[in-house]
């Protein structure tokens, strides 16, 4: 290493003089912070309905694809999906709940394979992935993944051509700092999915699909039904 | 038709030319002019309705003001905070003093892993310490996954914007170059089509290049993470396949908390490109076990940020979180685009950090390349005053200057000084007042107004007419009238 410490000294000392007659010690630090002003919207005013209404038009904006579905009608949706994409290898996190895919694994359409260690040429021999979410924030249409056992690596959701994502509608919230809200622990890793991949580097024209999957599809499961009505 | 574009653009502000000749060849190249001026009018419609739909833009813009400013104020405590978390997450902390150590240290990384070819996220800081003529001189070749990195990498191009970098280049242009270097004879100027090009290029690159590197665009203090804002998936391809993960971040970078991302990422893409938000954000925490790189590397970036921090008024300077809102709405950058700044960081906060990094040495006629109108300054999502500091290195450059010999016959320094001399004394104004009446008698048409002077004078009047002095002056005239009133 390129002796790492003389230099590290040297910014430090550089910034501690700079700063010397602003800086605060460790309490006031935290003081200082709890004082900066945040006078802007938490909570948005949305009902629960224009709520998700908002977040299937924000995915539709996208180019996303939204199916509704029902707790009950779940397994048999994402099975449903998974045919209608006309591909037939699929991928999904081990954490998947077992009883969402069953349907699924019966179907001879297609082959589905659970996430135990799949080497990256796997991952992108698959033509499509289906995981959960952690939230969904409809102000931008933003789908969060913590990458938990049923979100997934980052690789799963990455490499495959074709996401089904699917999204509860308890898990939708109105505003970014409603997200934030949510969160005991900050999370070790998290991707923020704003429709799929795109690109506008040529004459600023909107491209769909660089990199990442070219294709979105969100099954949002009404979960909270009774909130709704 | 496809015209070149220049190449012998130099963004070095060592070797570049002064801003007003610089931007001469490009505003005679109205090929260029026409890519700008219609990638900014994209932004700035889709960027206008964004923003007016967010009641809360003014809240947005103070909380994230007064956060930028709090953690530039206890930088030193944050980046302690920082590095603490990111090495007990796994990670490896490096700290650069300037561009020749960054390089080092990442090439030093680099030759560890044995690596001949390094795939890279864009990052302008990467572009700021000239990190790929570097590596490829020492037998690493980097690979830029960007389109617009692609597109510049591949046709030996310079970045002219630090989000879209390639908007100075259009369909057809881009088309020539990927036809040339791809060998892809058959392609079309269809922007998918080439989107798909590069796909192809790169999808290769992705699956088996061992070592990356990115930037950052926000670095949490609380818990180690390192957050990139991206469109593409490049970026995460970058930040998830590779088996070693390389972050060049600036010292300023520092949040101080996960949740300060709630304010951040409404502000960025809004500003940015004119998106509610971009398509993928990632964050990541040092190394996490089965899951991305398995080593993980962060050089923290100094290279001339602590000297900009020890000036409390140029100190919002590094506020800045590199959305280019102020040069998308900049009258200057607008006519020039972004090579006429002579340095990778154009417009309004090119105009004041170029010349911050390079402690005033160099890039002199920057912060006069401002007509000093104050967009940029409204739209700034962290609120930097940029005319405020464009004013103050304004007076450090004449400071500097005026006390240079070279100077002492410049005729603008040599006016100054005779003005000195005659405003210091009430009987030397008055003279001269009188004498300047007799002399510009002769320039002075019956109409009152003087349409050309002789030498100097001719600077003003090519442009515009000058009023004829009256024939008495104020101080004249109200000695008269105090006179008539006994």
């Amino acid at each position: 290493m390129n002796q790492p410490v003389p230099s590290q000294q040297l910014i430090l000392d550089r910034i501690r003089v700079a700063t010397q007659s602003v800086a605060k010690d460790a309490s006031q630090l935290v003081d200082a912070y709890a004082a900066l002003p945040r006078t802007y919207i938490r909570r948005g005013a949305l009902s629960a309905q224009a709520r998700i209404e908002l977040m299937i038009q924000r995915l539709r904006e996208y180019d996303a694809e939204v199916i509704e579905s029902t707790p009950q009608a779940l397994p048999a949706s994402i099975a449903a999906q998974l045919e209608a994409s006309g591909k037939r290898t699929f991928v999904a996190p081990h954490g998947l709940p077992a009883e969402w895919l069953a349907p699924s694994f019966d179907c001879p359409a297609f082959n589905l394979m659970l996430d135990h260690c799949l080497t990256t040429a796997q991952i992108e021999q698959a033509e499509g992935v289906v995981t959960a979410a952690f939230c969904g924030i409809a102000d931008s249409g933003t789908i969060v993944l913590h990458h938990s056992d049923s979100e997934g690596r980052r690789g799963l959701t990455l490499l495959p051509d074709w996401h089904l994502c699917i999204l509860r509608t308890s898990q939708v919230v109105d505003t970014l700092p409603e997200y934030f809200d949510r969160i005991q622990q900050p999370p070790a890793l998290a991707t923020y999915i704003s429709g799929p991949s795109a690109t506008a580097d040529i004459e600023m024209t909107r491209i769909k699909g660089v990199h990442g999957p070219r294709f979105l599809a969100v099954i949002l499961v009404r979960d909270d039904a009774g909130n709704i009505l | 038709m496809s015209q070149t574009v220049p190449s012998h653009v130099v963004l070095d502000p060592r070797l570049a030319p002064p801003f007003p000749q610089a931007a001469l060849p490009m505003l005679r190249n109205p090929q260029l002019r026409k890519n700008v001026a219609h990638a900014i009018d994209v932004i700035q419609s889709k960027r206008g309705k964004l923003v007016a739909e967010k009641t809360d833009w003014q809240e947005l813009r103070s909380a994230a003001s007064a956060i930028r400013a709090h953690a530039l104020d206890n930088l030193g405590a944050y980046l302690e905070q920082f590095e603490a978390r990111c090495t007990a997450a796994g990670g490896h902390v490096h700290w650069a003093a300037d561009a020749a150590e960054a390089r080092q240290i990442i090439l030093d990384l680099l030759r560890q892993e044995n690596a001949t070819e390094v795939i890279k996220i864009k990052t302008m800081t990467s572009a700021e310490i000239q990190l790929n003529p570097f590596l490829q001189a020492a037998g690493v070749s980097p690979f830029e996954t960007d389109l617009a990195e692609i597109i510049l990498q591949l046709g030996e191009e310079e970045p002219s914007h630090i989000v879209v970098p390639a908007l100075h280049i259009n369909r057809s242009q881009v088309r020539e170059i990927f036809a040339r270097t791809m060998g892809l004879k058959n392609l079309s100027d269809d922007p998918k089509e080439l989107t798909n090009a590069a796909r192809t290029y790169l999808r290769q690159k992705f699956l088996t290049v061992p070592t990356a590197i990115s930037g950052a665009n926000f670095l949490i203090a609380e818990t180690g993470s390192v957050v990139v804002v991206e469109s593409e998936g490049n970026g995460r391809m970058c930040l998830t396949l590779p088996r070693t993960l390389i972050t060049l971040a600036g010292i300023e970078k520092v949040l101080p908390r996960f949740e300060d991302l709630e304010i951040m990422l409404q502000l960025l893409a809004r500003s940015a490109t004119g998106e509610r938000m971009n398509p993928y954000t990632s964050l990541w925490t040092g190394v996490t076990p089965d899951d991305g790189p398995q080593r993980f590397h962060v050089v923290l970036l100094d290279n001339g940020r602590s000297s900009i921090l020890a000036r409390p008024r140029h100190r919002q300077t590094l506020k800045c979180i590199r959305c280019a809102a102020c040069m998308n709405a900049c009258p200057v950058y607008r006519q020039t685009g972004g090579h006429a700044y002579g340095s990778v960081y154009p417009g309004p906060i090119g105009a004041i950090l170029t010349p911050q990094l390079m402690h005033m040495e160099h890039a002199q006629s920057l912060p006069y390349a401002s007509s000093l109108c104050g967009a940029c300054y409204e739209v700034c999502p962290v609120k930097i005053n940029i005319p405020e500091v464009l004013l103050e290195l304004r007076a450090q450059v004449v400071n500097q200057e005026r006390k240079q010999t070279v100077r002492f016959l410049d005729p603008m320094y040599l006016g100054l000084r005779i003005a000195n001399l005659l405003f210091a004394k009430a009987w030397r104004f008055h003279a001269a007042q009188r004498l300047g009446r007799v002399g510009l008698r002769l320039f002075t048409r019956k109409d009152g107004w003087i349409h050309t002077l002789p030498s100097l004078g001719a600077k003003w009047t090519q442009t515009r007419d000058l009023r004829g002095l009256p024939p008495k002056t104020f101080h004249e005239w109200w000695a008269a009238r105090a006179k008539e009133r006994k």
